[in-house]
């Protein structure tokens, strides 16, 4: 009985202490509107991205034959690993909000382990890439070298660029796999408490 | 615009009305700062629009809300790092009309009121859900669709909770 009544108290002050802004609805409506634009927009940039890709190997084919064959296509490969990367993580943008707690929870910890193969994945594509440019030059160098001699200002800057953009790319993958591990932690924590497993400890 | 459309707008309209209390008192205990909390509460709201179309009534109406209200307050507080200080704008929370026109009175209920929402906090993640849920009048089995574990061990970890949740008001002796 004395039980009860505390609980009662404890609810007459929480359902006290809050109530909803008085133009909740417009804001909302707001919000809903901005998610259409947004998720219109990613994928209109989405599929822009794609096509102008497709468009640059083709320019590559036509109009800079001294880079030698296979750039092209090493071009066009990376843009369909991209779709078929973006299409994947689409794909696994379900609605998990309407599963039980411990269910969305589950789902998050895949999800979030998915994400850190795939950043995983992306290094050593990334190096792949890297391997295969230096082998298609060196497979041409006999076309390219001619190009590089007589522009040899614009492929030294060219080269600095690359050397500066390199760190700052190890900095936000090294970054990104920094916070996605921490969500992975947080996810296996809140896990584990509704296991049971630190449900006692942490009351303590 | 589509019969089932009209419909389902109106629905959803009905649960920004009837629910929208609740929804802002659970963005409370996933988000400290106001302007953050706005936004969060919006969030919750755009996905009980999006999963509303997928509502088959497979539980009741006040689970399903919930449900899709904690999990997007964790995803939330998962991304930002839960907040543990305590709520310092309690004090200018809007609050219904008041019971007791005495200022002592006034006083000693905001005090409770800071004392409960501070403690409750403080809990852990589970914890804090589990008090938050039955703070709303959740029965026991629908906790346990809530949450997502058998209705039996609802009243053993709702027992710890409260204990724990008495422990941090300092109202045990």
């Amino acid at each position: 009985m004395i039980e009860d009544l505390e609980l009662d108290s404890w609810r007459e002050q929480w359902s006290g202490f809050a109530e909803p802004s008085a133009d909740l609805q417009r804001q909302v409506r707001e919000r809903i509107d901005r998610h259409h634009w947004r998720f219109a927009l990613d994928n209109v940039l989405a599929a822009a991205g794609f096509f102008g890709i497709l468009i640059f190997a083709m320019f590559l084919r036509n109009q800079l034959s001294w880079l030698g064959t296979g750039w092209a296509t090493g071009v066009c490969v990376v843009a369909f690993v991209s779709a078929g990367c973006r299409i994947w993580v689409l794909r696994r943008a379900w609605r998990p909000h309407t599963h039980s707690t411990r269910a969305f929870l589950e789902l998050w910890h895949k999800r979030v382990t998915a994400q850190l193969l795939l950043l995983r994945i992306s290094v050593y594509v990334s190096l792949g890439w890297i391997v295969f440019c230096v082998a298609l030059a060196a497979n041409n160098w006999t076309t390219i070298g001619q190009d590089v001699r007589s522009h040899s200002k614009e492929w030294v800057a060219l080269l600095i660029i690359c050397m500066l953009v390199l760190p700052g790319i190890c900095y936000w993958v090294a970054w990104l796999q920094r916070r996605k591990t921490a969500e992975r932690n947080e996810v296996k924590k809140i896990l584990d408490e509704i296991d049971g497993n630190n449900f006692i400890d942490s009351s303590e | 615009m589509s019969e089932s459309r009209r419909a389902l707008e109106q629905q959803f309209e009905r649960i920004l009305v009837e629910h929208g209390g609740a929804i802002s008192r659970l963005a409370y205990r996933y988000e400290a700062e106001r302007s953050v909390r706005e936004e969060l509460v919006q969030d919750i709201a755009l996905a009980l629009w999006q999963a509303l179309p997928h509502f088959r009534g497979e539980c009741s109406e006040r689970t399903f809300i919930f449900r899709i209200a904690h999990n997007r307050g964790l995803s939330h507080a998962g991304k930002r790092r839960l907040p543990h200080e305590p709520l310092d704008e309690l004090k200018d929370a809007h609050h219904p009309a008041d019971p007791h026109p005495h200022p002592e009175a006034r006083a000693a209920q905001t005090d409770q009121r800071k004392r409960l929402l501070s403690a409750i906090q403080l809990l852990p993640v589970m914890q804090r859900q589990m008090i938050v849920l039955v703070l709303e009048g959740l029965s026991h089995s629908e906790i346990a669709e809530v949450v997502g574990i058998k209705e039996n061990n609802v009243a053993v970890r709702l027992n710890r909770a409260r204990e724990a949740l008495k422990d941090l008001m300092g109202a045990r002796p």
